[in-house]
């Protein structure tokens, strides 16, 4: 979008290890933003199915999630980790999808129970996506039906240690093979699939966009994209604003 | 309050009279408080009215439906109860399969616009003079109704889907000691595809 691109960025590049040579000091500011990161999670619980009951344990006084700095969130764009609990309908899909992209980099997905796996139990069904990974990039998979909190906290935990060594950078992996993703949500939703959110544009803001980031499943996005227009913004007073209320009625 | 195991006689008797008025009707008492009713379709409206005006039928629980593809018909069950005589009335009617369309009831019960609207979407069977007839629950789905009997779900989903390894370290441990899954995933699929 162009008042996206309008805004002046400095996009960090990939980081070199400094290998020894010269400054020590060269990667504390990141080694101190990876500590920063992994010790303080928001997650946004997206409760598609059984998994979802695991997790009252694993967030209140019993299994105390809270001690490792991992806090439930409400609303996707103040959360870190999605977690997706469980079978993922296709319409569901679609909604997770929305809230994945909505949240600010960098996210981390994990899918809990053998659902997000391969579909689990559900593997028959017409109506349930099998593979989480298809559709979004998967941090993590806790498998089991259901996983108990303890395999929630301990995935949890790998979780943490992943971001803090900074190898959890699927969130890349979406703005980087964005084609492949919106392939297989067009597979399941239809060549008329799309967001609000504008990706391609995010992932140039972000500096990570790639050769696979466009391909010819964005070249069919962009045929079929209504444009994103701004919100239209009234401001009006008494008399002027009942006169806005009665061109609605018109309509 | 509490209900006796069984209707009074004179409850059963009356409503087994009042049935009597429908032509070519069969009553069945499936248990105390159950009464099967098989009747021809087109005098299911007929029924309803009888049972709604003059014997308290004001609640029509369910609308449930059965594919019968070896006898090409549709069976569909009206499921009402009376709190006055707290009995049970299951109307069962069949209908061909083809055309597959019948006439709506919510001229007499509301609620049947909800359960008409679910069997269209999962049986492809259509209600004359139900509000309305569109996508409900599978807001996604194009395909076949999904639930009648040849609709093979298997078969669509290997079609549609596709599957990842999951091959976790800990199970090379155990099969390394001699143990491991014992029924595969392909054992059970029917085409054999891992």
């Amino acid at each position: 979008m162009s008042t996206l691109q309008s805004i002046p960025v400095v996009a960090t590049k990939a980081e070199k290890p400094s290998g020894g040579t010269g400054n020590l000091l060269a990667n504390v500011f990141d080694e101190l933003t990876a500590f920063c990161r992994s010790r303080s999670l928001f997650m946004l619980h997206y409760c598609t199915g059984c998994g979802a009951i695991e997790l009252p344990p694993a967030m209140t006084s019993r299994f105390d999630m809270e001690r490792l700095g991992i806090q439930p969130m409400v609303t996707p764009r103040q959360a870190d980790i999605l977690l997706v609990t469980g079978y993922v309908s296709t319409k569901t899909l679609k909604r997770i999808i929305l809230t994945y992209e909505q949240m600010n980099s960098p996210k981390y997905v994990i899918g809990i129970c053998s659902c997000t796996v391969n579909g689990g139990m559900y593997w028959q069904s017409y109506a349930t996506a099998k593979v989480l990974a298809d559709y979004m990039p998967v941090d993590m998979y806790i498998a089991g039906c259901m996983p108990r909190p303890e395999a929630v906290i301990s995935g949890l935990r790998e979780l943490m240690a992943n971001i803090r060594a900074g190898r959890s950078d699927n969130w890349r992996d979406y703005y980087r093979r964005y084609d492949h993703y919106l392939g297989n949500q067009q597979r399941l939703f239809g060549e008329n699939w799309q967001t609000p959110t504008d990706v391609i544009g995010e992932a140039r803001h972000y500096g990570q966009f790639g050769p696979e980031t466009l391909g010819e499943h964005t070249a069919l996005l962009e045929r079929h994209q209504t444009p994103l227009l701004p919100f239209e913004m009234r401001l009006g007073l008494g008399g002027e604003k009942t006169g806005v209320e009665n061109k609605g009625d018109k309509r | 309050m509490k209900l006796a195991a069984s209707p009074p006689n004179n409850v059963s008797a009356s409503l087994e009279f009042l049935l009597q008025e429908i032509p070519g009707l069969r009553t069945k008492w499936a248990g105390p408080r159950r009464l099967r009713v098989d009747l021809p379709a087109e005098t299911l409206p007929a029924l309803l009215e009888l049972l709604k005006g003059r014997a308290g039928y004001v609640h029509l629980s369910a609308i449930s439906c059965v594919d019968w593809p070896t006898q090409n018909e549709f069976e569909l069950v009206y499921h009402l109860w009376s709190y006055e005589l707290n009995v049970l009335v299951m109307a069962h009617i069949r209908i061909p399969r083809d055309p597959g369309v019948y006439l709506s009831v919510y001229d007499l019960y509301h609620p049947a616009a909800f359960f008409e609207r679910d069997i269209h979407e999962m049986f492809g069977l259509y209600f004359e003079g139900s509000p309305d007839m569109g996508k409900f629950i599978l807001t996604e789905w194009d395909g076949p109704p999904p639930m009648r009997k040849e609709f093979d779900s298997e078969a669509w989903v290997m079609n549609q889907f596709e599957w990842q390894d999951y091959r976790p370290d800990w199970l090379a441990e155990i099969e390394a000691k001699g143990g491991g899954i014992t029924t595969r995933p392909q054992d059970i699929r029917k085409d054999g595809k891992p």
